[in-house]
């Protein structure tokens, strides 16, 4: 008797889409992808590989099907490194959640999500130690007793500062950004930056949502640094716990 | 296509395949199901390593104090940090001129160096695996390249070499 196989979970689609040709999965040496059917959704397999990582590779693969995929129809991306135990229980999993499965995949039809992060930039450092009076009175300080102390006091100063002028400019964008997206959720914390947050909008509105970007950004390069990375799949959208 | 739909041209960014600033999106987003085994990764331990950004962070401190410290604020309304670590050596497009910005590009490589390991340990790019060690070390490596600082060092060799036209020796 061998035990059944367990199987890797790409992302969730209705059970009319087909995997893409030409795709490769996760793993050293990726197993065959496949549907597996379950009421009106299927899942998107493949075997499970024997170990897995966050490799480079993997991430890679893990993300550029859930792109093709979504090139045909809407869905719901799983989080790296989602395992089932087996078919069967994926199959299970889908049909108790069917209904909320179909709404999530309505949402996200014909959108995508872009991300932005946001981060302080040290190209306004001189207008800084002009305005920020905390700033210039520790670069005195500094400068007339110098050493790792008062370095470090002054550095934290400017750090803090440079973070509340990307902070301010952060959010007029994020302002702007919401009235074009359809729906923003923000993203985990990630060091260095004062915003990460992820838009979900029409596949129609890239090029007016980047062309917001790209104005804010040029507008505003001495006090905050814009990284738009997208389209992606609906990662933050497609969040629910089934 | 895929790996290529990354927004490359928004200004004041330059990046190439641009996996490390979506990777908490891939690791902690999209649709989870209750009963089923998240492996364990290596990538998933990300967080356990944030010890090293406190060190980068004084790095980045210190970084800043003496740029600022070196900043003239009566003649001189343009200098950015790297500008002027750059300067340290003194600037100019000779053999010192060039020397500053092999420190700056080492300088500003060190402070992110903490991140840079980060990602290296999140694709799993730590030696155990040494059929794929090859390989894998020089994405890892490539990743941290693409790091913006990077882009700040290159930046400062340029503009310096504009900025001080009477100190070329």
């Amino acid at each position: 008797m061998t035990a059944p196989r367990s199987v890797y979970v790409y992302g969730v689609v209705r059970a009319s889409h087909a995997v893409p040709p030409g795709r490769a999965g996760v793993g050293e040496r990726p197993a065959p992808l496949r549907t597996l059917p379950a009421g009106a959704l299927a899942a998107v397999i493949s075997d499970a590989p024997d170990r897995l990582r966050a490799k480079r590779r993997d991430l890679l693969a893990h993300q550029d099907l859930a792109l093709a995929l979504a090139a045909d129809g809407p869905v719901l991306p799983m989080r790296f490194g989602m395992v089932a135990p087996d078919e069967e229980s994926v199959r299970r999993q889908l049909l108790s959640s069917q209904q909320e499965c179909l709404v999530a995949l309505e949402r996200v039809d014909g959108r995508v999500e872009m991300n932005l992060k946001a981060l302080p930039t040290e190209t306004g450092l001189d207008a800084l130690v002009r305005e920020d009076p905390q700033v210039s009175r520790l670069r005195t300080a500094a400068r007339r007793a110098p050493g790792y102390e008062a370095s470090v006091r002054l550095g934290e100063a400017v750090a803090r500062g440079l973070e509340r002028r990307a902070s301010a400019a952060a959010a007029v964008v994020l302002a702007e950004l919401s009235a074009v997206a359809d729906a923003e959720v923000h993203g985990p914390r990630v060091e260095g930056c004062v915003l990460n947050v992820s838009f979900l909008l029409d596949r129609r509105e890239q090029r007016r949502f980047r062309g917001v970007v790209e104005r804010f950004a040029a507008g505003h390069r001495d006090r905050v640094e814009l990284r738009l990375t997208g389209p992606l799949p609906c990662y933050s959208f497609a969040e629910g716990r089934v | 296509m895929p790996t290529g739909t990354y927004t490359e041209e928004v200004v004041c960014v330059q990046r190439t395949g641009t996996l490390y600033d979506v990777l908490e999106l891939i690791l902690d987003r999209g649709m989870v199901i209750d009963v089923f085994v998240r492996v364990s990764l290596v990538g998933i331990e990300i967080l356990k390593i944030d010890a090293r950004i406190v060190v980068a962070s004084v790095d980045t401190y210190l970084r800043f104090a003496e740029a600022c410290n070196r900043l003239d604020l009566e003649f001189d309304r343009s200098k950015t940090v790297p500008e002027l670590l750059g300067g340290i050596a003194g600037g100019g497009g000779g053999p010192a001129g060039r020397m500053a910005t092999g420190l700056g590009k080492k300088k500003a490589k060190k402070a992110v160096g903490g991140l840079g390991e980060k990602v290296k340990k999140a694709v799993g790019a730590d030696g155990d695996e040494e059929e794929e060690e090859g390989e894998e070390g020089e994405e890892a490596e490539a990743e941290r390249e693409s790091r913006p600082r990077r882009r700040t060092a290159a930046t400062a060799a340029r503009s310096r070499r504009s900025a001080s036209p009477s100190e070329g020796s």
